[in-house]
């Protein structure tokens, strides 16, 4: 009878020892300590993503310094070990909000580029309400008034030679001629390729299409819808100058812009 | 007598214990290291964590030169991750300062617009 409860309570007494003699006020209240800085940070996601070998370290050495509080004499161990684990805990706290800090950078860098852009964009349009900027810009960019409507010449010096993609430098004519159609919505546009009379007539009519073309898809790019742009190309003929030489030439390699009127009625094509 | 056998064999092994500790002087290394960087990314002894973590290191030291080899490497794992936290403490104050700097020109864009 008295043999069958003498063990547990013998195991019982063990453990009340253990408890008692090897763990310290001081040493249980360290690994508390040690104990809630963990929990405090092993859920957040951004500890998570980036100190997950920190928050691992923690962990370890929390459970080494728990191990070790079971030890007699241990007790320089126990607060070892729970100082180790508070630290990397720290640490990783500091690197989850370091991450969120590097995602607020990133994320206030771009609102600042976007409110630069419509900064600069809408004093182009107050300037434009104004009524300058269609003077100013686009018939400062060799626009003609002719028979066909109003057109606009982009020179030679848009393209390389025999290439039909624009160079950087067209860039900003066209952006112009874009902002100009989306202020005059019920305007639309024809673009004409021109040649040069050197070379094959059948690639020329090829290129003088293809460039054409290209100044189409960037404006297309650049918000135009595509409905309102008709292309053209006209290889050689309609030269605006001589053939003969080097400077007539170059005046006929170029593209025009021709703008409807207002009502959006466009001269008939050549 | 049991008990006796026990405690002669607690008594060696705590001793082997001690004895058995080696020299950490990778430790050391490494503890140097944190230092280093810490220093690197511009943490310095105002900062409470380098400070201890300096303080930490030259016991560690002592300690090891005194053959007290536990005590050096405690000391110096310890200064190892004080000086970790004075990093990261640092680069967090740097960031908080970005992005407070970043925070006030978007607001002056913002002003400048609805100024228009």
């Amino acid at each position: 009878m008295s043999g069958r409860h003498a063990f547990p309570f013998a195991l019982l007494a063990l453990a009340l020892l253990g408890g008692c003699v090897t763990t310290s006020p001081e040493a249980r209240r360290v690994l508390d300590e040690a104990q809630a800085e963990l929990l405090a940070i092993r859920t957040e996601p951004a500890v998570r993503l980036s100190a997950a070998k920190d928050l691992e370290r923690a962990e370890e050495s929390l459970e080494r310094a728990e191990r070790f509080s079971s030890y007699l004499g241990s007790e320089e161990d126990v607060l070892h070990y729970a100082y180790l684990s508070r630290r990397y805990s720290q640490i990783a706290r500091e690197h989850g909000a370091q991450r969120q800090a590097a995602e607020r950078v990133a994320q206030l860098e771009k609102e600042r580029e976007r409110l630069q852009l419509a900064l600069s964009e809408a004093r182009l349009i107050t300037a434009e309400q104004q009524g300058e900027w269609l003077e100013e810009q686009l018939l400062g960019q060799a626009t003609t008034e002719t028979e066909r409507g109003l057109v606009m010449t982009l020179g030679d010096v848009l393209f390389d030679t025999g290439r039909a993609e624009l160079r950087a430098s067209a860039t900003r004519t066209v952006l112009q001629v874009a902002k100009f159609l989306r202020l005059n919505q019920r305007r639309v546009v024809r673009i004409e390729g021109y040649t040069d009379s050197q070379g094959d007539a059948a690639l020329n009519l090829e290129l003088s299409r293809g460039r054409a073309q290209s100044v189409r898809d960037m404006l297309v790019d650049l918000g135009v819808d595509g409905k309102r742009i008709q292309v053209a190309g006209y290889g050689e003929a309609y030269p605006v100058a001589e053939n003969a030489s080097n400077q007539g030439r170059a005046r006929n390699r170029r593209v025009e812009i021709v703008f409807s009127d207002e009502e959006g009625t466009l001269g008939a094509e050549r | 007598m049991n008990s006796a056998r026990f405690s002669i064999a607690l008594l060696f092994v705590l001793l082997a214990g001690c004895a058995s500790d080696p020299a950490p002087h990778e430790q050391l290394r490494l503890s140097e290291v944190a230092l280093v960087q810490a220093r690197a990314v511009g943490a310095g002894e105002e900062q409470a964590e380098l400070a201890l973590a300096q303080g930490k290191y030259e016991q560690a030291r002592a300690a090891l030169a005194a053959g007290r080899h536990k005590e050096a490497r405690l000391l110096a794992e310890q200064a190892e991750l004080d000086a970790q936290l004075a990093e990261a403490q640092l680069l967090i104050q740097k960031s908080n300062k970005q992005v407070a700097a970043l925070e006030q020109q978007v607001g002056a864009l913002r002003q400048q617009l609805e100024a228009l």
